[in-house]
């Protein structure tokens, strides 16, 4: 197996969550809280079975993420991170991230937490506007994100990151200024704002598609990320990737890797892994993965093999979304004159680095230079 | 061995869609033991595919029964508006007709077309009601309604059910007692008429033929009149339903003829067959006509690939179909496709879905449109594309065909018929009660006002209870425009139309206000508008596109992104460039569309 000089990061998928929200279409589940001690077993039993494929990769970073990885407990957490460094070659200052949903978290089990080495905490805050809240069939209310705030601070967290979601039914400009504003209050270093994004095989997407609720309005949703990155970068965030800001220096290390095309290692089902041009993926339902887990078999679901055409649109279009931009020389003017010219790339030196308009518009963008 | 020519009776059925003219054709089969009762199936005779689906009989054909020491020849119509020349040719065929009226339905008004194309065809009519064991029936009415019309006794009028088999015998006895026997003279020259014709893979042309004079041998070197072809016919028969081969087909005798011809249009319908060489008539048989199309369409291969696909089959089609005419055109918009005339909208529809089935093509198709006579300094020109219609006041005055409509209609939707022919820009001609309840109206319309939804309009503003036939009414003069539109300032030919002045804005309106909801916003503002020469009648705007990005790209979420890319890459290839505007082939598609109930007749 070949070896990487890279820095490589490893993401554990939990599917574990106490509801479903009616937009998210990841793997997570509600009501499998009685798999949680297989899982975790299995987890650190996959650990096992992966780490001779790494032998020689060292990796700087790790992510929980799901589903909610803060429903499990504490303990449970640090056994996993411990073993993680026992298998894989993990720096004592790698970046150790953790989802968390507001609600899922006390200053007592944060404090546990941030003692078992998860020294970054994403919290899934999504907006401060109950209407918005509702409309996401969020369970928490804006009054819980400044309690998890406050028992995270309490607590000694320095690295915090705030998620945010705007566009959902009832979101205005206003309700996304009001949001952006809470969310500054609480001084988090690291912001995500995604655009609500109908999927298809969601509650939500069904619900747009038989007409019961509206889809999102495109140019709203345009003019609440321009909202964004005027507020934010008023308030001294960098702008670093289509939906993350961070204070100076705490770009989050781990989601640089994937745009950055990095390696990655994945844990736990469905997690997805890259190295060399190769990615790959395990088996999707928790049940199925455990049973492979457990048979002493890596749970691969599925790969793909770049080939150079995959891997030059994938540089293309990861290189935009952070802003680091292309090399002009890549692509005959005349594939790009037309997009500096419109004010949706700005040629730096060489390098074409889209706009906050052009960010809105990264497909045509990406779909005129690589045509 | 020819029958004797008095006991030989030609005839046909006059009846509108759903009258029940196949099952009675079914119930005289069995009666005169024609099919074996273990073979007999419903509608026997509707044998190709497409006249199954849609329920109708596009190509007539005759059948020889044998009842009571006679030769009956049954020469079934076409019951489509679109093909009258062909109906006046099989009645052409017949000395008698059976007009077949719903006993719960009435006359309707295409039958009633028929019936006087019968009546001025010179042949005896044998009425009948039917469906006389429906409890909507309402026979001493409609038995009133037909006597009417007919100047007859209502005891006249026979009552059947071609579902029960009650009263066929009894109508098989009528005709053989009412309709004359044919008239022809054995020792003239041979002249047949070719009432319809069809292509065989195997065999080629097949006609079908009506013998007046002479005598048509099995295998004969043949002539035909309109065309001067000659050809060697390889085998005369009669439909029994089955073909079976003959020595020969005598006068007043109905059947088929080989001919060992490949390609239609060598014997068109209405055409005289002769024998070559000194045999030969001198005179054709009268009425012969050049099938004429009334509507035209570009067609188009949706993939610009495939003209060569398209154009082969066309010529295919062409060996079949006698009244299907084309030439090359090209657009900008669409590129090279063809420009295709048809009889009517269903003759137009059955095309395309011969195309696109048999031939595995996707077809665009410009919304179909009549033929105009353009006048500038008295020189005509025909003209069949809008996009060739001189754009302003560069002409002296422009021509439209009319049509003469026949509709019936209860009374008391009079009202209701009166104002969707005047918003058609029609003129009454004239109007009779059929019955105090039904009433005969005639409009001259111009034919571009009924071929699109006239129908569907008569018939939704009448509950359903109005019917309609036309026949072609020459041309008139008439304030037409031609409508441009233009995407980003750029007409697309693909969409101009021809329409009567004072429609031009309702239509300009309507149709930049589709496109604004069909074209795909684009990265700059695009002004969708209607225009009259360089005046801009109608405008909107697709307000330009400002975000088209995935708000996640983790992981897992790369793969997905890169082929969602792909995806959009590929849509980009197929979709067609107009000026700088991007427009997919769907939205020329919908755009073009004629609302699909226009064709159901």
């Amino acid at each position: 197996m070949s070896t990487s000089a890279e820095p490589a990061g490893i993401y554990v998928h939990v599917p574990f969550c106490l509801t479903r929200c009616g937009y998210c279409d990841f793997n997570a589940y509600a009501g499998l809280d009685g798999l949680k001690p297989r899982y975790l077993a299995a987890l650190l039993r996959e650990a096992e079975l992966a780490g001779p494929g790494w032998a020689g990769t060292s990796f700087t970073s790790v992510f929980l993420g799901g589903g909610t990885p803060t429903t499990l407990a504490p303990e449970d957490l640090r056994t996993l991170l411990a073993h993680l460094r026992t298998v894989f070659d993990l720096g004592d200052d790698a970046e150790v991230t953790i989802e968390a949903n507001p609600d899922t978290v006390t200053e007592l089990s944060l404090a546990a937490i941030l003692d078992a080495g998860y020294g970054r905490l994403s919290i899934g805050a999504q907006s401060f506007d109950p209407a918005v809240l509702t409309a996401l069939e969020r369970i928490h209310q804006p009054a819980s994100v400044r309690a998890a705030v406050a028992a995270a601070r309490g607590v000694g967290y320095g690295n915090v990151s705030l998620d945010l979601i705007y566009g959902a039914q009832g979101e205005t400009l206003g309700s996304w200024t009001h949001t952006l504003e809470q969310t500054l209050a609480l001084a988090p270093e690291h912001i995500s704002a995604y655009a609500l994004t109908i999927e298809p095989a969601t509650p939500l997407g069904r619900k747009v598609a038989v007409g019961e609720a509206p889809p999102p309005d495109p140019d709203l949703q345009a003019d609440l990320f321009l909202r964004a990155c005027e507020l934010l970068r008023e308030a001294g965030y960098v702008h670093y990737e289509v939906s993350n800001w961070a204070r100076p220096g705490f770009e989050c290390r781990h989601n640089l890797g994937y745009w950055e095309r990095r390696p990655y290692a994945g844990l736990g089902a469905g997690a997805h892994a890259y190295r060399d041009d190769v990615r790959w993926w395990n088996v999707r339902p928790p049940e199925a993965y455990l049973e492979r887990v457990e048979a002493g078999e890596l749970p691969i679901g599925g790969s793909e093999s770049l080939d150079p055409s995959d891997a030059y649109l994938e540089e293309v279009f990861l290189r935009l979304r952070i802003l680091e931009g292309v090399p002009a020389s890549w692509f005959e003017p005349a594939r790009y004159e037309a997009f500096v010219a419109s004010g949706l790339l700005q040629d730096d030196l060489g390098r074409l680095v889209p706009t906050e308009r052009g960010l809105l518009l990264l497909n045509e963008l990406v779909l005129g230079l690589t045509a | 061995m020819a029958t004797d020519i008095s006991r030989i009776r030609n005839f046909c059925i006059v009846a509108h869609i759903d009258h029940g003219k196949s099952t009675l054709a079914d119930r005289m089969l069995e009666i005169t033991h024609t099919v074996d009762e273990r073979m007999m199936r419903a509608q026997y005779l509707d044998r190709m595919d497409l006249e199954r689906e849609r329920g109708i009989t596009i190509k007539a054909q005759a059948v020889r029964l044998v009842h009571e020491g006679h030769e009956l020849n049954l020469i079934d119509t076409p019951g489509h508006v679109d093909f009258t020349y062909e109906v006046s040719r099989s009645l052409a065929a017949c000395e008698g007709a059976i007009l077949l009226v719903d006993a719960a339905q009435g006359l309707e008004a295409q039958t009633l077309a028929n019936f006087h194309l019968a009546r001025d065809a010179g042949l005896t009519i044998v009425p009948a009601l039917n469906k006389i064991d429906l409890p909507a029936a309402e026979p001493d009415r409609r038995a009133e309604e037909l006597a009417h019309l007919l100047d007859r006794d209502p005891h006249d009028i026979l009552r059947i059910s071609a579902k029960t088999g009650a009263g066929v015998e009894e109508l098989l006895a009528a005709v053989i007692a009412h309709v004359p026997p044919p008239v022809g003279d054995a020792s003239a020259p041979l002249r047949a008429l070719i009432f319809d014709s069809a292509f065989d893979t195997y065999r080629g042309v097949i006609t079908y033929v009506r013998v007046h004079d002479g005598t048509l041998p099995s295998h004969a070197r043949i002539r035909m009149f309109a065309t001067g072809v000659e050809s060697d016919a390889e085998e005369a028969g009669v439909m029994a339903p089955e073909a079976t081969p003959v020595d020969a087909l005598g006068p007043g005798e109905v059947g088929y003829l080989v001919t060992g011809l490949k390609d239609v249009h060598h014997a068109k319908v209405g055409d005289t067959i002769t024998l070559a060489g000194k045999h030969a008539a001198t005179e054709p048989l009268p009425g012969y006509r050049e099938p004429k199309p009334m509507v035209w369409s570009g067609l188009y291969p949706a993939d610009g690939n495939d003209y060569p696909v398209l154009r082969d089959a066309l010529d295919k089609l062409k060996l079949s179909d006698s009244a299907l005419v084309y030439e090359p055109e090209s657009s900008q918009a669409l590129g090279f496709g063809f420009r295709v005339g048809f009889l009517g909208l269903l003759h137009m529809d059955i095309v395309r879905e011969r195309l696109e089935r048999e031939f595995g093509l996707e077809l665009i198709s410009t919304a179909p449109n009549v033929e105009f006579h353009v006048f500038r300094a008295d020189r005509m020109t025909v003209v069949h594309n809008p996009a060739e219609m001189p754009a302003g006041g560069d002409h002296d005055r422009v021509e439209e065909p009319v049509v003469y409509a026949t509709i019936i209609t209860p009374a008391e939707y009079l009202g209701a018929v009166f104002e969707l022919c005047q918003a058609r820009r029609g003129e009454l001609v004239d109007m009779s009660y059929l019955t105090p309840e039904r009433v005969e109206v005639h409009y001259v319309l111009p034919l571009a006002e009924i071929v699109f939804d006239f129908f569907d309009q008569l018939k939704s503003k009448t509950r359903g209870f109005a019917s309609l036939d036309y026949e072609p009414w020459g041309f008139q003069d008439s304030r037409l425009v031609r409508v441009d539109i233009l995407l980003h300032g750029e007409p697309v030919d693909a969409f101009s139309s021809v329409v009567h002045r004072d429609k031009a804005y309702t239509y300009g309106k309507q149709m930049v206000e589709r496109l604004k909801e069909l074209i795909p916003r684009q990265l700059f503002d695009v002004a969708v508008q209607a225009s009259i020469g360089s005046k801009v009648i109608a405008r909107e705007t697709v307000k330009a596109k400002r975000k088209d990005v995935l708000a996640k790209c983790y992981g897992g979420d790369i793969t997905r992104k890169r082929k969602l890319l792909e995806t959009q890459k590929k849509g980009k290839e197929r979709m067609r460039r107009v000026g700088r505007v991007d427009v997919p082939q769907e939205a020329f598609i919908a755009a073009l569309r004629v609302d699909e109930g226009a064709k159901k007749r």
